[in-house]
């Protein structure tokens, strides 16, 4: 057992205190509602959410870091969703991961992912040479995609409309999916581009809860882009991505961008209620499964647009239960994923989540997260579940009719 | 000639507006009472009983009985089934019109809406309404009640049964961060039933901070929480299993250090109070604003002169506080319509404190004539009260309106008339200790004092330790909170360590709410080992175990620790019980827990009880009771014409033995100047206890002699003697079968063996005695008296066991009712 003294001129408490009713950690009525939603299934450990709540709202800041609990959480928001008093988790947990005492435990991958961001603009190192070499091969093979000589992924582009700014497993791991996004700007026929000087729709300051190298992240997207002139900013699918430049954004940055923010998906769906894109629903004749990932769900209230689009190019949409506010993680948020240790650990945390995925009993399940879209697919294949997962756009880009 | 009577209407027939229709009976007004169901009673009415071996004091039956009454009261229009649609302020008063086209003109409003349960679909995780095994307190009660419960526990004997408190209440994110007030009651009484009904049941209650508060609870939760399993923390989730049909919650366990799943054949959400649906809306017509939550127990609510709101729309409260608040409200209006006698009594009033100088100031201020016994300390010196300090009281005889005190002042015996009583007393404090530490602690009382009279006294870092040596009183959590607000202020470190925080009444949350976000600490222990305390200087070290941190060990420093007093009955209420012929509860505080004279009332007309001497009450209870003693002086002067109680000694028979004297339950016979014992009719409750007892026969009832009732025994019929107050309420909503011989009986004090004999003699093929349950008699022993009657009709040999039965019935069991007679 561990001995402790409070301590209200802690750090953490003195930051947290600052907030405002409805998310002070003074305002905890301990009444244990949080314990009761945590995504960690039960018997393995994992996080207690009102310990970390307690820890942080008596000054305990030592306690908190050195438990481990604050890099257990997935960021997922899911215990304090039905928050009597309002308290976010996400919050105090990114708090606590930004203290000084907490330097030495954040993952070396992501620490790494930090610093390949802040000096080269992309998490992976990608360098401008390299971005241009491959989207320029991708450019030339995509004229045989969609059959059309005048075909081409445009990039630094003056005058578009539209910045698509991808995930970095689209410019590496994934990259038929850079495609397949090109595929449905081509069908929306309105100029886009892409930009070498940021690749990368991430932001893991957000994971470490440093507001300074959040914001200066945002606006390594923010600055390029207004110089472009866009009209709008197209995200990749990404959870986190999605809830710190289009969710968070102004608080981040300070003031409102000069452009509007859209998901993928959420774009697809404006041009396809217009009449401009079309979907056949046969080339998925299969009733599909959605994972809402809790960045774009829970947190940023965005669970419409992509089962809208997936009703379009599937034959059918089925609800995980439970879904949306209540959503389960997918065992991979909160910077799980981005560290290359914790593979094991993701599949006990992703454990209810394969449950639920189980439980649907059809072979295919999409999201909207390449983060998710990666955890799902390895945890179906750990747990043996044969489900094929996709994301919703790469799915709406096989439908199209051209 | 010209009509001047006076109109009232009462918007609501639920506890408040029948209890405020009922205090208008036998006043120069006419009253309409508009309720929007087909039936009276409110919510209370559709409540299960919660009795078990005994009455268990919820007090949903005498909704019942008050329907029964209200629905025969002459001065009374009843209009069901229809809501109000308009009221339009005229020169005087009000027209009213109502949406079955009914319009009248009233003089005053009392606006007694109610409340309606918090709908728990609005918390999606819940999954109420989708899964069939979740459902609410006020659903469990409709299960209770129609004796349906087996098919939502998966038909087994020894279901799991989870209950989570707080349900829509104490959550700002719902827009209720108020304290419900009644659940943890509601919650803890439905559980004692379940581990009755299914003995093998596994029953869990999860809650934030158990709300174990009033004499009628503490009693029953000792019991209860030695049969049953309590979590502090409540789940917000709940999952089925699909396969199995259970229930799933994910709960912390201190052992394991992490959370688990646990299974549950039935989840019951215990469910806040919200206001009633129609509430606004009436608000509209009246030129009312109720408070942010929607209730008009704060000062944001704006009223206006001719309204007056009784029951739950003043906030949440339970059934005996609702109808104390109807009462007040009527005779408030009465009052104000200056139709009280207003005439001054000579009032007695009983106490050494606090509790007594305020009843006395305030029935004085009401122009009646206060004789204190007692110091009077905290009186000015221009109140008008008579205070008779060290006067010692020698005996109390007669009856309400004319009671005669006998005491010894100054070595000089004298006698005072009065007309009502009121006792007072302040029970025993003293002051808690600890024992492993040698430096003093300080009590609650004196912290406050330093805090009020010299602040700069106050310590830098303060500690206050509460339920420690035994669950806290509401008076000193509330004082806790309002201190270290106070201690806050003034820029000290405060910590307040405790098992469960109190946060009743209107204001407790919020209190709480303050003091937390003030930055006072709050920690919890679960049990005393999880304290340790060491002298450290001239201050304290204590070691702690947080309940939400069982990891680690918490060294908590202080200058200083605060202890509230421990409350214990005082010695003075034993003597008081004896004069004044009453009882105890089970802690052995004044008045017995039975509800049927609760809240400030006693079996003895003209004897009330105010304060602490007796419950649990805060300065805001302790004005209401107040209140409600003086609305009996000014709707029941006790000189009233004399009642025909249909009983009547008939001197010539008396033996003068006395009997009757020593049991009557109402201290209603006394000795007559001709040195005969006579019944005081208008303190007589007829509960035939005397005529049943009576060794010589001489007390007579004029309807309900031995012979009349045999002469209404039907030969092979089932006969049923029924209590009017409870059991023959319950038969009341039924259509009996031929075969049953339904007899009404005004308590079932009124059977004797003779009658049981009579009837079985007069080839009756069955008895049942049926009526009160144990503890809920309004004559205190009804059902002692018939059980025992029971028994001994069946020691004589040669009767058939089967013949004649004692079956305790309420009157909101009309299925057991319904069940009895099915197997007769």
């Amino acid at each position: 057992m561990d001995n402790a003294t409070i301590n209200k001129d802690s750090d953490l408490y003195k930051m947290l205190n600052q907030y405002s009713l409805g998310d002070n950690i003074n305002e905890c009525l301990t009444c244990g509602a949080c314990n009761s939603r945590c995504t960690w299934f039960d018997g393995e450990g994992g996080p207690l959410p009102r310990q970390i709540i307690r820890m942080a709202a008596l000054g305990l800041d030592e306690q908190l870091v050195n438990s481990g609990m604050i890099w257990d959480c997935l960021l997922c928001n899911r215990c304090t969703q039905g928050c009597p008093m309002g308290i976010t988790m996400d919050k105090v947990v990114r708090k606590a991961r930004s203290l000084a005492i907490a330097d030495g435990k954040i993952p070396k991958d992501i620490k790494k992912g930090i610093k390949n961001r802040i000096e080269l603009g992309d998490v992976n190192a990608l360098t401008k040479e390299e971005f241009v070499e491959t989207v320029e091969w991708l450019s030339e093979e995509f004229v045989d995609e969609v059959d059309d000589p005048k075909a081409t992924i445009p990039y630094d582009k003056k005058g578009a409309k539209f910045l698509y700014l991808p995930n970095p497993r689209e410019l590496g791991l994934n990259l038929l999916h850079l495609t397949a996004m090109a595929k449905l700007f081509y069908a929306i026929k309105e100029p886009w581009t892409l930009s070498a000087r940021h690749t990368d729709v991430t932001n893991w300051g957000y994971f470490v809860g440093k507001d300074d190298i959040t914001k200066k992240m945002a606006l390594m997207v923010v600055e390029p882009a207004e110089a472009l002139g866009i009209e709008t900013l197209v995200l990749s699918e990404c959870g986190h991505g999605y809830h710190a430049l289009k969710y968070l954004l102004e608080d981040i940055i300070g003031r409102k961008p000069e452009f509007e923010v859209v998901s993928m998906p959420e774009l697809v769906v404006r041009y396809a209620e217009k009449g401009v894109l079309k979907f056949d629903p046969e080339v998925h004749p299969y009733k599909i499964a959605y994972h809402d990932p809790c960045n774009i769900g829970r947190k940023s209230k965005g669970y419409d647009a992509p089962r809208q689009l997936l009703s379009m190019v599937c034959k059918g949409l089925v609800e995980l239960t439970p879904n949306r506010e209540d959503g389960v993680c997918c065992g991979g948020g909160g910077g799980l994923l981005q560290d290359s240790t914790s593979t094991l650990k993701r599949m006990i945390t992703g454990k209810p989540k394969a449950d639920q995925m189980k439980a649907t009993s059809l072979p295919n399940l999409a999201t909207a997260c390449l983060s998710c879209h990666r955890q799902l697919g390895e945890l179906s294949k750990h747990y043996k579940l044969g489900i094929k997962v996709d994301t919703v756009a790469s799915l709406a880009s096989e439908s199209l009719i051209l | 000639m010209e009509n001047t009577t006076r109109n009232i209407l009462i918007i609501g027939g639920g506890v408040a507006g029948m209890s405020a229709a009922r205090t208008f009976a036998g006043q120069d007004v006419g009253v309409h009472l508009v309720e929007k169901k087909t039936t009276l009673g409110g919510h209370a009415a559709m409540w299960a009983c919660m009795a078990t071996d005994t009455c268990e004091n919820c007090s949903a039956c005498l909704s019942i009985e008050m329907a029964d009454q209200v629905q025969k009261q002459k001065n009374l229009m009843l209009h069901l089934n229809t809501l109000v649609k308009t009221i339009n302020k005229k020169e005087q008063g009000y027209e009213v019109v109502l949406e079955d086209k009914a319009s009248f003109n009233v003089n005053k409003i009392i606006m007694a809406t109610g409340f309606s349960p918090f709908n728990p679909g609005r918390v999606n995780s819940l999954h109420y309404g989708e899964y069939k095994n979740v459902i609410t307190t006020a659903d469990l009660n409709t299960l209770l009640k129609e004796e349906t419960l087996s098919g939502y526990v998966n038909e087994k004997p020894d279901p799991k049964i989870a209950f989570i408190q707080c349900v829509g209440s104490r959550n700002r994110e719902q827009g209720r961060d108020y304290c419900s007030q009644v659940c943890c009651k509601i919650s803890i009484r439905h559980a004692n039933k379940l581990t009755r009904l299914f003995p093998e049941s596994d029953i869990t209650l999860f809650y934030m901070d158990l709300q174990v508060i009033g004499k009628e609870i503490r009693p029953l939760f000792d019991t209860v929480s030695k049969n049953i399993s309590l979590v502090q923390g409540v789940p917000a989730e709940i999952l089925e299993d699909r396969k199995t049909n259970m229930l799933t919650i994910v709960a912390e366990d201190k052992q394991t250090r992490s959370r688990v799943s646990r299974s549950f054949d039935l989840i019951v959400l215990s469910v806040g109070m919200q206001p009633a649906q129609n509430l606004s809306k009436t608000c509209g017509m009246l030129d009312l604003t109720p408070n942010s939550w929607g209730f008009f127990n704060t000062d944001e609510a704006i009223l206006s002169k001719d309204v007056v709101i009784a029951g739950c729309a003043n906030g949440p409260r339970d059934i005996l506080t609702s109808k104390q608040d109807g009462r007040i409200a009527a005779a408030k209006i009465i009052d104000d319509l200056g139709l009280s006698p207003r005439k001054s009594l000579n009032i007695a009033v009983f106490g050494e404190g606090a509790n007594a100088d305020q009843a006395a100031r305030a029935i004085s201020s009401k122009g009646h004539a206060v004789y204190l016994f007692g110091p009077g300390d905290s009186l000015s010196k221009d109140t008008p009260v008579s205070v008779l300090n060290k006067s010692h009281i020698i005996s109390v005889s007669g009856t309400a309106g004319r009671f005669s005190l006998f005491y010894e002042s100054e070595k000089e015996k004298k006698y005072l008339t009065c007309a009502a009583i009121i006792a007072a007393f302040e029970p025993e404090q003293s002051l808690n200790n600890l024992k492993s530490v040698k430096n003093r602690s300080l009590s609650l009382d004196s912290f406050s004092q330093i805090l009020e009279k010299s602040p700069e006294n106050c310590p830098d870092n303060i500690m206050i330790l509460l339920d420690y040596f035994g669950p806290e009183f509401k008076s000193f959590a509330r004082l806790a909170l309002e201190t270290s607000v106070k201690a806050k202020a003034l820029g000290k470190n405060i910590s307040i360590i405790m098992n469960k925080m109190l946060v009743h009444g209107a204001s407790g949350q919020r209190l709480y709410d303050t003091a937390r976000r003030q930055g006072v600490n709050f920690f919890r222990f679960e049990t005393r080992e999880d304290l340790k305390f060491e002298d450290s200087g001239n201050g304290f070290l204590i070691k702690l175990k947080e309940a939400t941190l069982p990891s680690i060990e918490l060294d908590l420093n202080c200058d200083c620790l605060i202890l509230p007093p421990a409350l214990a009955p005082a010695r003075k209420f034993k003597d008081a019980a004896a004069l004044l012929h009453q009882s105890f509860d089970k802690e052995g505080f004044l008045q017995s827990a039975n509800t049927r004279h609760r809240l400030t009332q006693s079996p003895r007309k003209g004897i009330f009880f105010a304060g602490t001497c007796h419950d649990e009450t805060d300065q805001d209870d302790l004005s209401n009771e107040i209140n409600d003693i003086l609305s009996a002086f000014s709707t029941e002067p006790f000189d009233l014409p004399e009642i025909d109680t249909m009983v009547e000694i008939n001197q010539k028979k008396c033996a003068q033995c006395l009997t009757c004297i020593r049991i009557c339950p109402h201290s209603a016979i006394v000795m007559n100047e001709k040195n005969r014992p006579q019944i005081v009719l208008d303190s007589c409750f007829s509960c035939h206890l005397c005529v049943s007892n009576c060794p010589a026969y001489a007390i007579e009832s004029k309807d309900l002699a031995n012979d009349q009732i045999a002469g209404k025994i039907e030969k092979d019929k089932v006969v049923i003697l029924a209590c009017e107050r409870s059991a023959a309420l319950a038969a009341g909503s039924l259509t009996l079968p031929s075969h049953i011989n339904l007899i009404k009986i005004p308590c079932a004090c009124r059977i004797s063996t003779d009658i049981i004999l009579k009837a079985l003699l007069n080839g009756a093929s069955k008895v049942i005695v049926s009526g009160c349950h144990d503890e809920n008699c309004r004559s205190l022993d009804g059902s002692s008296v018939a059980g025992e009657s029971v028994r001994k009709v069946l020691s004589i040999p040669g009767i058939n066991a089967s013949k004649v039965m004692w079956e305790p019935i309420a009157a909101n069991e009309p299925k057991k009712f319904e069940r009895i007679i099915s197997n007769a």
